[in-house]
């Protein structure tokens, strides 16, 4: 169970939240000037990344406003927390120190306890 | 007001109170809108509550209010300010007033009782007087205000007897 | 083989005798007694039968690690599996042993241990491949009678509960170590939460006589004013009987309290308190473990881990057994043989693995001096006896010494308790040194200290808590001195099993004694390619039973690095997983069960529904009248055909209050709902309502409802029962994500006001009764258009509006005044006919309409041309939610699911919802290829005004379709029902009755 900094509401619990998936997919201005393709890219894709991931949460059942997270999707590490009018962090801030519990590979399972 | 459970350590009450949601930017002319009606200034930071000794004046997020009336009124006169604030474009106020039930809960356990329901940390540090709180308790939303010694608890009316028999659950175990 | 009491140890027990049943036996130990404790005091030692052999078990350790002391507590709704050595008696208690059948001496299940050669590694996977059919017959109903634990408690309401708390630190253990750690904060700014699993502070120091002195007073006093200084603080709380079963992320542990602890609570209290624990620093100060050694038999009642031997002489004042044998490879065991000698209970020998050379100097002498038989550089190589061990063998030397015994003390070392620490995923190092693992890496705020980061020195401990602890601001200095009674330092040798002498069917060397795994199944699964230790675990079921193989997970490892040649680091560990210990259902459901599994919304009419009789529905979290019951006996079908017909006939009043209900307004607001919704708002003139539906960007149909425009800047949104949280979130979200650049706000007043529909030819009637100054003439309130009234103190808004096909009205009150209303209403409406009905009339006369129901006639792959819905879609607006979908080539297909209605040939055959539409008027008997469908029945109710079944189906090419003969599935039979593809509107397709 997460804690989650809400930028409105400070740390609360993760069951008061929502995971909202992958940010910074906008929607399409103007839709029919898409093709099927393209479109569709929009209204089904997303991507599932093992590690750095910008995501998207709502308070729901706090003040129901929504922001933007990156979080280490291998680790649960939620490393920064920032609102859906602020620039997004730069990859590069977080790849350099990405802690895991094992220094764990980039693909595949993390369940390593022993250190070698 | 009605008393409800009274034990040592805790006491809750059931009151009847006027409620209105407002939302709007939280600009220069929303504030003079909200002084002109209620002689309140805004509260200076999120959750955090003004008073006077008509109305409290809680800010739930950047672009959400909730105006209390501390005394009784008629219905007719909330619903005139709510049309006073809707005649302003730039504002949404919803009368909130029996939509809603409310519970002041007092005395030295009130939060040994409420952690029973709620994840929530009332610790002083974290929840300090004059401040509120929107978040889950007995898994449904609910609103909590911290007036000195007491904690103003409102959930949807439809939840009153869920939430009371929660209550009373939570105060028996 | 005989127990004596040592009455020297009694400061944890009064003398207060207890009486308990054990298997029916009337068993009497002391207040404070375990189980366990209390049956070593009478001298039985045979408690249990093991999982698969059905071996004679006894008392194997004395703590929450117990593989073997499993029993079902009778007295507490038949807890089963409960450990022995952890549960104290009560007066009245009833215990019963597991897992044996007919009794715990006779053993029929123990003809297994001669088939074992069958049960190996794997058994369970080779043997039971196949005929078909025969494992749910055969197999699994005799596995069941023979193996497995204790029995399914008794069906009972528990009163567990959960309780939440934060706090800066938490201490995990009241140990030495975690009692240093508390002083530390007395008095300071730090929340504490200090969390014991037994009822009493002190830990491992009241096991053992290993410390004099602490600071210049006895352990025993110490603990009790360090104890009394900790609870004077107002920062600190102590959580007794409690367990930490996870250590989860975000420093978030729960632990479970046991309140069955020496007597039974109250039947109006909780047995168990879940506590859900949310920290900033935790500080694990958990402990040791001690683990076994593999030798021939080493499962035999009468072995007994040596920690735990000497803990049931200290702590619980009883010695089972004057004259055991001590088998030992490390220094932990030295302060046994003193506390026996000092007793007058001479070990009848002591057999050390460890050369003479390290063994420490203190220990030889003390065996020399005290005229102990011992051997160095030894082992026990196994051991016989039936239902107790009655012969030990010693290898010394390359002989076998064959001693009679009663009672075989084994210590294969300690092991730090990383369990928790791996759960925070922390990772542990091997120490080649202890051959043990040890934290290393923190990967939350995780302190461990004392034993439980493998520190078994006690001189070291304040300087190594101090160290980690310093980062604190804050903390109070401590001064601990220590006088010990034995050497500090810890060696160990290694040795993890034993080559045994001779072989029978009879002689294992166990592994996992809970789940009867053996050496040799370890080395078969090694053999069969199973040589990864997850698989290995896996395969041989090593390490799975409930106590996870606490006192012996490390000495697999060992094992299996033998066998492999690899190093233990190199074997790794398998994962640990939550929960630390065994915890109850109860407990982790805890009051969210029965009348609390989910909350309950009540409509401000509710008290009228029931006294009216109302059968309730549950629509999302609401209780909404499913039919009025109008008299004794009326079925469901009855009430409805009465209400259905009656509305139609005169008019019907529905409570709708718990429709979702959204304000929205702002600058932007009309732009906001002509992107929301398909529909166009921009022409609507204020004061007017709409049908409305909501799509997603798939355009697949998400909610519908009635928009009311007041004007252009502010609207009120009705939404679907279920649809309401839904849709206001999504508002929410693209006004806050995609279109932040639009003023517009929303508010849920779905509670302020209390909704009611009326509707039917007389329902004009009724509502001028009610509200005799309102004009509802055709003219001054048409059909779809709304207006606030004075009512009372308040104001009603009332609506033009039906979902029955007749004329109607909405009205919308605040709650407080709702009861009144309705009931004003009822007394107007009662010569008039007026009936009340519930949501299954209002489903029927909405099918007889045509008019869908949102999640039952959709099923969010039905867009709104696939429902001839293409007049709600604002053509001419350039985009909206899932406008662009509709034109995607697979939603603009023509042989879509399409509604149509369905009409039976014969007006008297019954149509079922949800089954299919098929082209063909018989089913085969055997269906030999898959049977071609159209699509399926959506809704289908008997219509009273019809008298015929009308039905509507989602039905590929429908609208191409009209007028054909198809064929609807009985369930009952082979044989189908004809019909005819209709259009879906059965009534009054002019709409005459509606705009009446």
């Amino acid at each position: 169970m997460l804690i989650i900094n809400c930028p409105y509401c400070g740390e609360r619990d993760q069951s008061e939240f929502s995971n909202g998936g992958q940010a910074h997919v906008a929607r399409p201005s103007d839709p029919e000037k898409l093709n099927d393709k393209e479109w569709s890219e929009y209204v089904f894709v997303r991507s599932n990344p093992k590690g750095i991931f910008f995501e998207r949460w709502v308070h729901s059942h706090g003040c129901r406003k929504w922001f933007n997270a990156v979080r280490n999707t291998a680790t649960d590490e939620i490393l920064k927390i920032y609102k859906l009018n602020e620039k997004p962090p730069s990859l590069d801030e977080f790849t350099n120190n990405l802690k895991t519990p094992s220094g764990e590979p980039e693909l595949g399972s993390g369940n390593f306890t022993v250190k070698k | 007001m009605k008393e409800l459970y009274s034990l040592r350590g805790l006491d809750v009450f059931q009151k009847d109170l006027h409620q209105i949601i407002l939302r709007g930017k939280g600009d220069e002319k929303f504030k003079k809108i909200i002084n002109k009606e209620t002689s309140l200034s805004l509260p200076p930071e999120n959750l955090k509550i003004t008073q006077n000794d008509k109305f409290l004046l809680a800010k739930h997020s950047f672009d959400q209010w909730n105006l209390f009336y501390l005394d009784r009124k008629e219905h007719k006169e909330v619903l005139k300010m709510v049309s006073n604030f809707n005649s302003h474009e730039e504002i949404l106020a919803s009368d909130y007033s029996y939509g809603q039930v409310y519970f002041e809960i007092s005395g030295k356990d009130k939060n040994y009782y409420l952690n029973k329901l709620t994840h929530f940390d009332f610790r002083i540090k974290k929840f300090p007087n004059l401040s509120m709180a929107q978040t889950l308790v007995a898994k449904i939303d609910c609103s909590i205000y911290h007036l000195n010694d007491k904690f103003i608890i409102t959930c949807n009316c439809s939840l009153e007897e869920y939430f009371k028999e929660r209550l009373l659950d939570a105060i028996n175990l | 083989m005989s127990s004596i009491n040592n009455t020297k140890s009694f400061h944890l027990i009064s003398s207060q005798k207890v009486s308990f049943t054990f298997d029916g036996k009337k068993i009497t130990g002391f207040k404070g007694d375990t189980i366990a404790s209390a049956l070593l005091r009478n001298n039985i030692n045979l408690v249990g039968r093991s999982f698969k052999y059905h071996r004679p078990r006894g008392i194997y350790t004395c703590g929450i690690e117990e593989p073997n002391a499993l029993v079902q507590i009778i007295s507490e709704h038949n807890e089963p599996n409960a450990r022995a050595t952890v549960k104290r008696i009560y007066e009245g208690m009833i215990v019963e042993s597991q897992n044996r059948w007919p009794s715990l001496k006779m053993d029929i299940g123990a003809v297994n241990n001669l088939l074992s050669p069958i049960f190996s590694a794997g058994f369970y996977y080779k043997t039971f491949m196949g005929p078909k059919g025969f494992w749910k017959k055969i197999y699994e109903p005799i596995i069941r009678k023979t193996a497995g634990l204790g029995k399914p408690p008794k069906e009972f309401r528990s009163k567990s509960t959960h309780h939440h708390h934060n706090v800066d630190v938490v201490i995990v253990g009241g140990g030495i170590s975690g009692l240093i750690a508390a002083l530390k904060f007395i008095d300071t700014n730090y929340d504490v939460l200090i969390i014991e699993q037994d009822s009493f502070l002190g830990g491992t120091l009241n096991n053992s006589k290993k410390i004099k002195e602490i600071n210049g007073l006895d352990t025993i006093e110490w603990i009790k004013k360090t104890e009394d200084l900790i609870s004077k603080s107002k920062n600190i709380k102590i959580l007794k009987d409690t367990t930490v079963s996870s250590y989860n992320y975000s420093n978030h542990l729960i632990a479970l309290e046991d309140k069955a602890v020496g007597s039974l609570p109250p039947n109006y209290k909780p047995e168990l308190v879940l506590h859900k624990i949310r920290t900033q620093h935790t500080i694990l100060a958990n402990g040791y473990i001690e683990r076994i050694l593999s030798f021939r038999n080493n499962d035999l009642p009468g072995v007994m881990l040596a920690g735990s031997f000497e803990k049931f002489i200290h702590r619980y004042g009883v010695v089972p057994e004057t004259n055991p044998i001590i088998f030992t490879n490390n220094s932990s065991t030295f302060s046994l043989l003193k506390s026996l000698v000092e007793l007058n209970c001479k070990p009848s020998a002591y057999v050390d693995n460890r050369e003479e050379n390290s063994i420490e100097k203190s220990t030889l002498d003390y065996l020399k001096n005290n005229n102990i038989l011992f051997y160095t550089g030894a082992e026990v190589e196994g051991c016989d006896g039936r239902n107790i061990i009655r012969e030990a063998f010693i290898r010394h030397k390359g002989n076998i010494i064959k001693l009679k015994t009663n009672m075989l003390c084994v210590s294969g070392g300690i092991n730090p308790d990383v369990n928790l620490f791996t759960q925070s995923k922390g990772l542990i190092k091997w120490d080649d040194n202890l051959f043990t693992f040890k934290p290393e890496n923190a990967f939350q705020n995780t302190i461990v200290i004392g034993s439980a980061s493998g520190n078994f020195n006690f001189q070291k401990l304040n300087d190594e808590i101090k160290n980690k602890l310093n980062f604190l601001k804050g903390v109070n200095d401590t001064k601990i001195e220590i006088i010990s009674n034995v050497e500090n330092d810890y060696n160990i040798s290694e040795i993890w099993d034993i080559k045994p002498e001779k072989e029978s069917l009879w002689s294992k060397s166990f592994i996992d004694i809970q789940n009867d795994v053996t050496v040799k199944d370890l080395r078969q699964a090694i053999t069969e390619g199973f040589d990864r230790i997850e698989h290995l675990k896996r395969f041989t079921t090593n390490s799975m039973g409930t106590d996870q193989g606490k006192i012996s997970s490390i000495n697999s490892l060992g094992i299996v690095s033998k066998i492999l040649n690899k190093s233990v680091e190199e074997v790794g560990t398998t994962i640990y997983r939550p929960p630390f210990a065994p915890l109850s259902f109860s407990a982790i459901a805890g009051r969210n069960t029965y009348e609390f599994y989910d909350p309950k919304r009540k409509t401000p009419i509710h008290s009228w529904h029931i006294d009216n009789n109302a059968v309730f529905e549950d629509v999302g979290q609401w209780k909404r009248p499913w039919y009025f019951k109008n008299k004794k006996g009326e079925t469901m079908h009855q009430a409805v055909q009465r209400e259905s017909k009656q509305l139609r006939e005169s008019a019907g009043i529905l409570d709708g209050s718990t429709l979702g209900k959204i304000e929205v307004k702002g600058k932007d607001a009309l732009e906001f709902m002509n992107l929301m919704y398909t529909n166009a708002f921009t022409k609507m003139k204020p004061m007017t309502s709409r049908y409305v539906l909501m799509l997603g960007e798939d355009g697949m149909i998400k909610d519908d409802g009635i928009v009311s425009k007041i004007n252009d800047q502010h609207f009120i949104a009705t939404t679907t029962t279920g649809g309401a949280p839904k849709v206001l979130a999504d508002m929410e979200e693209y006004a806050q994500t995609e279109w932040p650049n639009l003023e517009v706000y929303m508010n849920s007043i779905t509670e302020q006001f209390s909704t009611f529909n009326i509707s039917g030819p007389k329902s004009r009637a009724i509502m001028r009764k009610v509200f005799s100054n309102i004009d509802f003439s055709n003219e001054k309130f048409p059909f779809m258009t709304f207006n606030n009234f004075k009512y009372l103190d308040t104001e009603v808004r009332i609506m033009r509006a039906s979902f029955t096909g007749e004329l109607g009205y909405e009205i919308y009150i605040p709650p407080k005044y709702a009861l009144e209303l309705w009931k004003k209403i009822f007394h107007s409406g009662k010569n008039l006919g007026l009936v009340p009905y519930g949501t299954e009339t209002m489903h029927l006369l909405r099918a007889e309409k045509g008019y869908i129901v949102v999640g039952q006639d959709t099923d969010g792959t039905v867009t709104p041309i696939d429902l001839n819905l293409n007049w709600m879609i604002g053509k001419n607006k350039k985009d909206f939610i899932g406008k662009r979908s509709l034109s995607r080539f697979d939603t603009a297909r023509e042989d879509r699911k399409q509604l149509v209605g369905i009409l039976p040939l014969d007006k008297n055959k019954k149509i079922l919802e949800g089954q299919h539409i098929l082209e063909i008027n018989k089913l085969p008997k055997k269906v030999e290829t898959p049977i071609e469908y159209l699509g399926h029945v959506t809704s289908s109710y008997h219509s009273p005004n019809l008298k015929h079944f009308v039905a509507m189906a989602l039905v590929k090419g429908g609208k191409k379709l009209m007028g054909k003969k198809v064929y609807v599935s009985d369930p009952s039979k082979s044989e189908t029902i004809p019909v005819e593809i209709v259009n879906p509107v059965f009534l009054d397709p002019k709409n005459k009755r509606l705009l009446s």
